[in-house]
Formats: structure tokens, sequence, C-alpha cells
């Protein structure tokens, strides 16, 4: 059994600063088997947070990346025909000498059907991503990334796999999770997501982080950076995201323009050293004249 | 504790966040896992199992104040313990915690609703003079229109023929009588966006089968032999040649002079809602002069988008509006440019100032798109009234509309949105959606089209219109 704290502290071992709400979510999810659906901006770590827990928990990753016309044959599983027909030429002599014995076509055909279940079994089993997960003999973490991406049909498929954590597959019947996965989904609004779905899970709303986090968490990933220069990113970073960007620019920017300035040793924000590593943070043209001009307003 | 948190379910349902009973078990079960060791480990708790959805998040934590602030009205020295014994908890005392204000971001805004005892009279006062708006607006659900030179004013217009009486133009309306300005608040945002939801789910089940019909064509016989590998060539599944999938086009012009400034409003925050999901929307307003609009549509928070237009920054809005001005300005701007034969919506109340009519240029618009619609907010009857042109620009459309309530517009754009898809669609779907719309009993008394034979009306057919 672990605790909040003991969430916290796991997912900082990993690289994750998580606040209490994160760290609530999690240990929730644990401990009541219920996935957890996460949304927010773009690069706030949503995907993040599922590759931090994977890593702490050691629970192998499985991830399945939703697109528009994913289907079961994509998410949960499939029939290995190829295999199937193989099987079938290479066991036409014992099926010759089997069928052989029966006296008439129509035996033949009973003798046939009787066996029938044979092509049908684990052994054709394509496992995707979904059932893989649920078969496992660890627990596993089930990532379904970007639900929104999906089409209306796929949420509904998942409803039976995320509330009773099993696959009904019509010539097997149902296959029930061995460990129940922590699975995680995520989404970036684009698409409402349907009730029944949102039903099923915890809600997790990830924004920007707060101020003290977001030091952490630069400082947490690039620890050659200082504490003033950190502070004076975040507070760059959070005065821009007030600008009405096309893009504003996320965790995910904060940690590349760390990188950026580690990289080219800079120890003091001026204008020049942002107007030369605009392109890291704006990611729009409109956006870059912007956040030079707020460079030179803030930092001169 | 399983009563305190029905108690506040309860709240939180009447304050419209819908909570299914299995999510209050979750809520509980949580509780039973975490304890309660702190007000913001238990709203986060709670929040994290009740609220599902980002725009809720603000009514819970009001809601979450409002509750839990009750316990602090009671005098916390005497009685408290008996109390809570008798009337809400067996849980003697855990609560108080609850009541602790300390370092907790949401909160500062304190107790939001105050108890009955605290309401003033100066506060009573004010809430009378609300109930006082409007007294004699019996039937008041239709966007108020000033109209120049309209006589008949004092009769007020007649209520409309679909959906007399709904809870969102109410809303709207009320709205108009307290607001002078053009912005919009979030409520009449959220309206919008319900209307256009609704508007989407009536639309999506015949899209989606229209758009599946799209794909037929003929057979991709590459594809099917790549599909079919391991069927050892057996075409059990065909691949089929795709068409092209389109987008339906829209070309807006959106009057903004101040006689049609609140349809005007309603008509850009539709646009504004549909241009994020589903179609290829350029929009214009004008005046006397024209601008596109569409980036900003786009991009822009509406609100700053409606103040920049108000301030007059994108076209001058204290001159008279003067359609035949515009019409010509738009030809030499952007009729070049128009592709794909949109369809073209034209609002405004055609009131030209006694300016030149330009209609001619009408008919090479008419030349470019797919299908021409005008929506004005006016009665027929005053279409010939004072300067308006209306029957002389009415006669180059294929539809003339009389709008007045946003369910009205989005019942227009609906159509027209069906139609555009109809037009997209496979031919069997095609006659079938012909003959439904012909089998549906029309009133033809609110618009008025230049066919001469009523049954095609309905139908529109673009190769036919090149002839025309």
């Amino acid at each position: 059994m672990i605790s909040e704290q003991g969430v916290k502290d796991l997912l900082n071992t990993s690289g994750y600063i998580a606040d209490d709400a994160i760290a609530t979510a999690v240990f929730l999810a644990l401990h009541m088997e219920k996935p957890i659906l996460i949304e927010g901006p773009p690069g706030v770590g949503k995907t993040g947070l599922a590759k931090a827990l994977s890593a702490a928990l050691d629970f192998p990753l499985v991830r399945l990346q939703c697109y528009e016309g994913i289907d079961e044959g994509k998410a949960l599983y499939d029939w290995e025909y190829g295999k199937q027909l193989l099987y079938t030429q290479l066991l036409r002599t014992q099926l010759d000498t089997y069928l052989s014995v029966s006296a008439d076509l129509r035996e033949a055909v009973e003798r046939l059907s009787a066996e029938e279940s044979l092509f049908f079994s684990k052994n054709f089993l394509v496992q995707r991503p979904i059932l893989r997960s649920f078969l496992s003999e660890k627990r596993s973490l089930l990532l379904i990334d970007e639900i929104d991406r999906s089409d209306d049909e796929f949420e509904a498929l998942l409803l039976e796999c995320l509330s009773d954590f099993q696959v009904s597959i019509p010539e097997l019947g149902v296959i029930e999770a061995k460990r129940k996965p922590l699975t995680i989904l995520t989404s970036n609004g684009t698409r409402m997501i349907s009730d029944a779905l949102r039903r099923r899970c915890l809600y997790l709303y990830i924004g920007y982080p707060e101020l003290e986090r977001e030091v952490a968490i630069v400082r947490k990933k690039f620890p050659e950076i200082c504490e003033t220069l950190a502070r004076q990113m975040v507070e760059f970073l959070r005065k821009a995201r007030e600008l009405n960007l096309r893009k504003p620019p996320s965790v995910s920017e904060t940690l590349d323009w760390a990188q950026v300035l580690s990289i080219l040793t800079v120890t003091q924000l001026t204008p020049e050293v942002v107007a030369n590593t605009v392109g890291v943070i704006a990611k729009h043209q409109t956006d870059l004249q912007k956040v030079t001009e707020l460079a030179v307003q803030e930092l001169s | 504790m399983e009563r305190v948190i029905a108690g506040f379910i309860a709240d939180l349902r009447v304050s419209g966040i819908r909570v299914s009973p299995g999510e209050s078990l979750d809520a509980v079960q949580a509780l039973g896992l975490c304890g309660m060791s702190s007000r913001k480990a238990t709203r986060q708790l709670l929040r994290l199992t009740l609220v599902k959805n980002v725009n809720d998040i603000p009514v819970f934590n009001e809601v979450f104040n409002r509750y839990f602030n009750r316990f602090q009205f009671i005098d916390p020295g005497s009685n408290l313990p008996e109390l809570m014994d008798a009337a809400v908890t067996e849980m003697e005392g855990e609560f108080n915690y609850l009541n602790q204000q300390q370092g907790d971001d949401h909160d500062q805004q304190g107790p939001l609703l105050k108890l009955d005892s605290e309401i003033n009279p100066e506060d009573l006062q004010e809430l009378k003079s609300l109930t006082e708006i409007d007294p004699d607006d019996s039937d008041g659900n239709e966007i108020v229109v000033q109209m120049k030179g309209y006589r008949g004013k004092a009769k007020g217009p007649r209520p409309t023929r679909r959906y007399t009486q709904n809870p969102l133009t109410i809303e709207l309306n009320k709205s108009n009588a307290t607001q002078s300005g053009i912005t919009f608040t979030p409520e009449e945002q959220i309206a919008m966006q319900d209307v256009v939801a609704r508007m989407m789910l009536r639309l999506r089940k015949d899209m989606k089968r229209m758009q599946n019909n799209q794909h037929r064509g003929k057979l991709h016989v590459i594809r099917t032999i790549q599909k079919n590998y391991r069927h050892d060539m057996v075409p059990f599944q065909v691949a089929l040649r795709r068409k092209r999938r389109q987008k339906p086009r829209l070309v807006v012009l959106c009057d903004v002079s101040f006689s049609v400034s609140h349809a005007a409003r309603f008509m850009l925050l539709l646009l504004h809602t549909l241009h994020q999901q589903m179609l290829d929307v350029r929009s214009f307003i004008f005046n006397r002069e024209v601008a596109e609009i569409t980036e900003m549509l786009a991009n822009m928070p509406l609100n700053d988008l409606m103040e920049t237009i108000d301030t007059g920054d994108i076209i001058d809005l204290d001159e008279n509006s003067s359609y035949g001005q515009v019409l010509l300005t738009f030809k030499k701007k952007y009729l070049e440019n128009l592709r794909g034969r949109p369809a073209f919506i034209i609002l405004g109340d055609a009131r030209n100032n006694y300016g030149e009519a330009n209609d001619w240029v009408l008919d090479e618009i008419r030349e470019k798109s797919r299908y021409m619609l005008w929506l004005t907010p006016e009665e027929r009857e005053t279409w010939m009234r004072g300067d308006c042109l209306m029957e002389i620009y009415g006669s180059y459309c294929d539809k003339v509309e009389v709008v007045k309530t946003v369910e009205d517009l989005s019942l227009v754009v609906e159509d027209l949105l069906r139609d555009i898809y109809a037009d997209h669609a496979h031919p069997i779907d095609k006659k079938r959606i012909i003959e439904a719309k012909a089998a549906e009993v029309y009133d033809s008394k609110d618009y008025y089209t230049r066919g001469t034979s009523g049954s095609t009306e309905f139908q529109f057919d673009p190769d036919a219109r090149s002839h025309w």
C-alpha cells in the first residue's frame, strides 16, 4: 500500500514533479482500480506522467496511440489469417488421413467442424495493446493516448474494457484481465468525450504548473541551470502565456529552452538571448514577434 | 459521513453538475481510502471523483465553499458537537478542519452565499430591481432589432412560427435589455455552444452516412490485392477508390451597422462556434467598407473581436451602410478568388440609404456560388418601404429568410448544411433526401424565391443553375 506522499516521492525519483492533485489521482487509481482521464493543454506532461509512473512503479508500459479510424483490430485483438492459412496447408496430410475414416461427405464435414475451434483458439489470436496489457502476468500500465483523436465508435468500444477490464471475443468468449492494469487516458480536448466514458474514469485536469513547481521541474531535469536563471525563465514564460499567443509555450517548451540555454551556457536572460533562442518557445511567426517584444519590455 | 457527502452531491446537482450514483459511490470509497486530512485534500479528492469536465470545476469550487462553510455560522464554542451529532453526522467534529480556509488558493472569495439572516434590506432592494426588467415583454423571444423606417413599431414583431418559446432565446433577450455594448457573456457563449451542439447532433447521423457514401467509388485493384494478401488473394475485403472528402464551403457577408447589430452579433457567434467544428467559412463584415475577418474569427477570443469591431478599427462604424458600394468593393477585391462554388450567405436589412443598388454584382456572385441565401431581420411587409432594397436584391437569391431568433438562425444554417451535404452525397442518398424533403409540408409564407414553380424551391442543382 503506497501512500499519497509515497506516490509523490516515487514520481520524484523518476524525474516527474507532481502536485497534490496528481498524486491523489494516481493514489486513487492504484487503489480503486479505476482509469484516470487526463485533460489539459498540449505539453504539460500528460503522457509524461504515464511514462514516469511506469518507470517508478516498474509496470511495463503498454501504449495505444489513438487516431481517426482506429478500430478493435488495432486496439484489442485480431485473428492471424496468414498463420491460419499456413497451418491448414501444412496439416493437409494429417487432415486427409483424419477425414478418410469417415464414410461419406456429411460425416467428414461433421468431423471437421468438431475441430473448428482449433483454428479460432488463442494460438491464432494477435494481441493488440489493450488485450496485451490485460493478459500480462505483471500489473502493467495501459496508456491510451489522445483519445480525442479517435471516433465515437471506438470510444463506445472502450467502455467495456475500462469498466470491467474484460474483452469479449465472439469466438472465444469473455477474456478477463489477469491483473487489472493501471489505465491512463489522455485528451487534448479537441473533441468532447462522451459522458459515458468520463463516468468510468477519475478526471484529472493538468493545467500549466505553478511557478514553484515549474522551477522545480526545470531544476530537476537540468541541474546545471542555476536557481536564479530558472526562476527568470519561468517568470518570463508565464508572462508569455498571458500574451494570447497562437501556441502558448508549455512545460515541454520550458524544458527545451532550458536545454538550449544550458548548451549555450547562458547565465542571465537578456533580450538578445531571447531573440536568438525564440524559436524554441514560439512556434508561429506572429508569436515570435510578440515574444521578442515582451523580452525587450521585460528584460532590458 | 455518507449523508454529508450525499447532501453535497445533491447541492452539486442543483447547481447543474451531473453526478451519477456510481460517481457518488466512488467519492465515498475514495474518502474511505484517503481519509480526510485537510480541507484542500478533501476538495481535490471529491473533485477527482465527481467532476468530469473542466468547465464544471469553478462551479464545483463554489458549491464546495458554500456547502462546507455552512458550519462556520454555528457558534463553535458551545453547541457544535451536539448539532453535528444530532443533525449532520455521526463523525463528531471531524468536519472542523473543513471550515478552516488556510493556504487554499481557490477559497479566497470566502462564503459565496450569505445566510438568510445576513441579507440586508439594500440587497433585497437590488434583487427587486432586477426582476423589474421588461414587464410588458409578453412574446419576448426575439432578438430585438432596431428598424429604421419601420412604421409599425408599436405592434412589435410577431412571435416566430417555429420554437416559439424556449429558454435559450429568453435568456438572450434578457441580456439584450441590460447590455449596450457588443460583448458576449459566458452564458451566451455556452447557450450558443448548446444550440450548435444540438444542431450538430441532429446533423451528425445524416452526415456520417453521407460521408461514408462519399467513399463509394470504383474498385481499387491494387489496394484490394494488397488487402487480401492474407486470404490468398481471394477478395474477401474490397477496397474502393475514395472520392475526395469535401468540407462544405461557406462565404458569409455580415452587415454590422447599427440597424442590424444584434442579429449580426449572433451570426458572428454562430460562425465562430461553427468554424471550430466543421466548416470552411470565409467571413466578411461590412458597413460601407468590406473587410475579411476569417483569420480573426479563428484566432481571436470572440469578445476581443467584437470589441475591435465595435471600436471601428476594422471598418468605420459611423458611416451609413451602403450595399451598392459594398457589392462593388467585394467584387473588386474578393470575387476573383472565391473557389469551390461556396454557398453564399448575406445577413443584412438591405437598407441602402438611397445609394446606387449595383444589383448586377449579385448576378456575378450568383454564378460563382452554388447557393445564395439572404437573411434579413425584417418582416416581409417592410421590404419595399423606405430605402429597403430587399425585393430587388432578393430576386437574385435562391432564398430569402426572415431570421429573428438564434434558434431560427441555427435552423436556417442547419437546412443549408443539409443541402450542401446532400449535394455532395451519393446519387442514391441524394434521391432519398430530395424525396424526403419534397414530402415535408412547407409553409412558404416566410421566404421568397425567384423560381416560378413551387416544386423546385427545395432542391438546388448547381448544374442547372449555370444555364439559368
